[in-house]
C-alpha cells in the first residue's frame, strides 16, 4: 500500500531529533484522524482503511513512549515536572483516543449483518463521512490542499484520498488534487453540498479577495 | 431510526464536540469551556448505560445476539473518547497556566472552536441560520446550540436562535472576535 500522507510524518530516526512539541502536535493530529477512519472503514466496509488505522495504532504507540522519555529528560525542578506532567496527561489522552478509534474498528468483525444499523448511524450524525469523485472540470483539480483553505472555506476537512488503487490518508496541506480522485470527507450536510458543487465543476472556487457569491 | 440508534447517535454526536470543547479550554485555557465538558460527560455516562441497558433488554425480546453485542462494543468505544476528552479538560481545570508547549501543540489547527451566549439585542435572535447567511457572513459554522440543558447538534438552516442560547461554533481564528460581537449585540450583520 502506497501512503503519501505518512511518509512525510515523523519516522523512526526523525522522532529521536523531534521536540516535545512536534510529538504532542502528532499525536493529536493522529488521534483525530483515526477516529474519523475507524468510522469510515464501517461506513465504507474498507479493510484497507481498517487496516490503516491499524497502522497508526503503532504509529501511536512509538509516539507515546517517545514524548514520556522526552518529557524526563527535560525536566530539571519540580516546577518544570508538574506542568510536564500535565502534558503527559495530554499526550495519554490521545493515546486513549487512538485506542477507542482501534475498538471501532474491530467491528469490522462482527458479521455485516449486525452491523447495518451503525453505518445508519453514521449517515445520520452531525459531522458525516462521506466521499466524492474530483470531475475533469473541477477547477480544484491541480491546486494544493492548503493554497485552497478546503477547511475554512467550506468546512470539510479531507481524511483520505484515494488515487487510482493508492490510498492516501490525512493528506498534507502540500498534497496535490487530481482529476479523478475520490475524497473521503467529513463535515456537514451543508458543507458537503458546497463542496460537492466546487468538485463537480459546477462552481468555481472562490477568489478573494472579491465580492462573496450567493450562497444556495 | 428507533430509540437505541438514537441514543447511540448523541453519544457519538456528544463525545465528538467534546474533543473539540476539551482542546480549545486548554488552546485558550479557559475553565467555562472545560466544565461545559465535564457536564457533558456525566450526561454520557447516563446515556452509555441507558443503551447498554436497552441493548440487553432488545435481546430478550429479538434475540439478536449479535446487534446488541455491536450497540455494546460501539458505546464503550465512544465513551472511551468522552472519557479522553474529560482527560484532557481536567488539565485546564486543575492548572493554573497549562504548559506553554501544549498550546503551541494544538495551536497549529486552522479552525477555532468557540463558545458564545446570544444577547436579547442581538442581530441573531429570532431570524433562522440561512435567512441570515450567518456561516458565509460571519465565517463561522453553528456546531452545536445549548438551549436550557439540552444540546441541538448540526443546527440546519432552518434552525431559529433565542436569545440566552449558547452556540458553540467553528470557523477561522480572525472570524471569532466578529462573531462575538454578533451574539453580544455589538456587531451588526450586514444587510443581504
Amino acid at each position: 500500500m502506497y501512503d503519501l500522507g505518512r511518509e512525510q510524518r515523523l519516522d523512526k530516526y526523525d522522532l529521536a531529533h523531534a521536540t516535545v512539541r512536534e510529538i504532542l502536535t502528532e499525536m493529536k493530529d493522529i488521534s483525530e484522524i483515526m477516529v474519523d477512519l475507524a468510522y469510515a472503514s464501517i461506513m465504507f466496509d474498507s479493510e484497507e482503511i481498517a487496516e490503516e488505522v491499524k497502522n497508526l495504532e503503532e504509529d501511536m504507540e512509538e509516539l507515546s513512549k517517545n514524548i514520556r522519555i522526552k518529557t524526563m529528560l527535560s525536566a530539571r525542578t519540580h516546577k518544570d515536572a508538574t506542568k510536564l506532567s500535565s502534558l503527559l496527561e495530554v499526550a495519554a489522552a490521545s493515546r486513549r483516543i487512538s485506542n477507542a478509534a482501534g475498538d471501532i474498528v474491530k467491528l469490522m468483525e462482527c458479521e455485516v449483518d449486525k452491523r447495518p444499523f451503525l453505518t445508519f448511524i453514521l449517515r445520520e450524525a452531525e459531522e458525516k463521512i462521506k466521499r466524492l469523485v474530483l470531475a475533469d472540470s473541477s477547477d480544484m483539480v491541480g491546486r494544493q490542499i492548503g493554497d485552497l483553505g478546503v477547511e475554512s472555506e467550506t468546512g470539510m476537512r479531507i481524511i483520505a484520498i484515494k488515487r487510482g488503487k493508492r490510498w492516501i490518508y490525512d493528506p498534507e496541506e502540500e498534497t496535490k488534487l487530481k482529476a479523478g480522485d475520490t475524497l473521503i470527507v467529513r463535515g456537514t450536510d451543508d458543507g458537503y453540498d458546497v463542496l460537492r458543487s466546487f468538485a463537480n465543476g459546477d462552481e468555481k472556487w472562490p477568489v478573494y479577495p472579491e465580492e462573496e457569491e450567493e450562497e444556495d | 431510526m428507533d430509540q437505541l440508534d438514537e441514543m447511540l447517535l448523541e453519544l457519538k454526536d456528544s463525545s465528538e464536540l467534546m474533543i473539540d470543547l476539551a482542546y480549545s479550554s486548554l488552546l485558550y485555557n479557559n475553565k467555562e469551556i472545560a466544565e461545559e465538558v465535564v457536564l457533558m460527560e456525566e450526561m454520557l455516562d447516563e446515556l452509555a448505560n441507558n443503551i447498554q441497558r436497552q441493548a440487553i433488554a432488545r435481546v430478550m425480546q429479538d434475540r439478536d445476539e449479535g446487534k446488541a453485542f455491536t450497540a455494546i462494543k460501539l458505546a464503550a468505544a465512544v465513551e472511551e473518547i468522552s472519557d479522553a476528552a474529560m482527560q484532557i479538560a481536567m488539565v485546564t481545570i486543575h492548572d493554573d497556566e497549562p504548559h506553554p508547549v501544549i498550546r503551541l501543540s494544538i495551536k497549529d489547527a486552522d479552525t477555532t472552536i468557540t463558545l458564545a451566549e446570544i444577547k436579547q439585542g442581538s442581530d441573531l435572535v429570532g431570524k433562522s441560520l440561512g435567512e441570515m447567511r450567518l456561516a458565509s457572513q460571519s465565517g463561522m459554522w453553528i456546531v452545536a446550540i445549548k438551549r436550557d440543558r439540552k444540546y441541538l447538534y448540526g443546527p440546519d438552516k432552518n434552525a431559529v436562535l433565542e436569545a440566552g442560547d449558547v452556540v458553540i461554533s467553528r470557523g477561522p481564528p480572525d472570524a471569532e472576535k466578529y462573531f462575538h460581537d454578533l451574539c453580544s449585540g455589538e456587531e451588526h450583520l450586514e444587510e443581504p
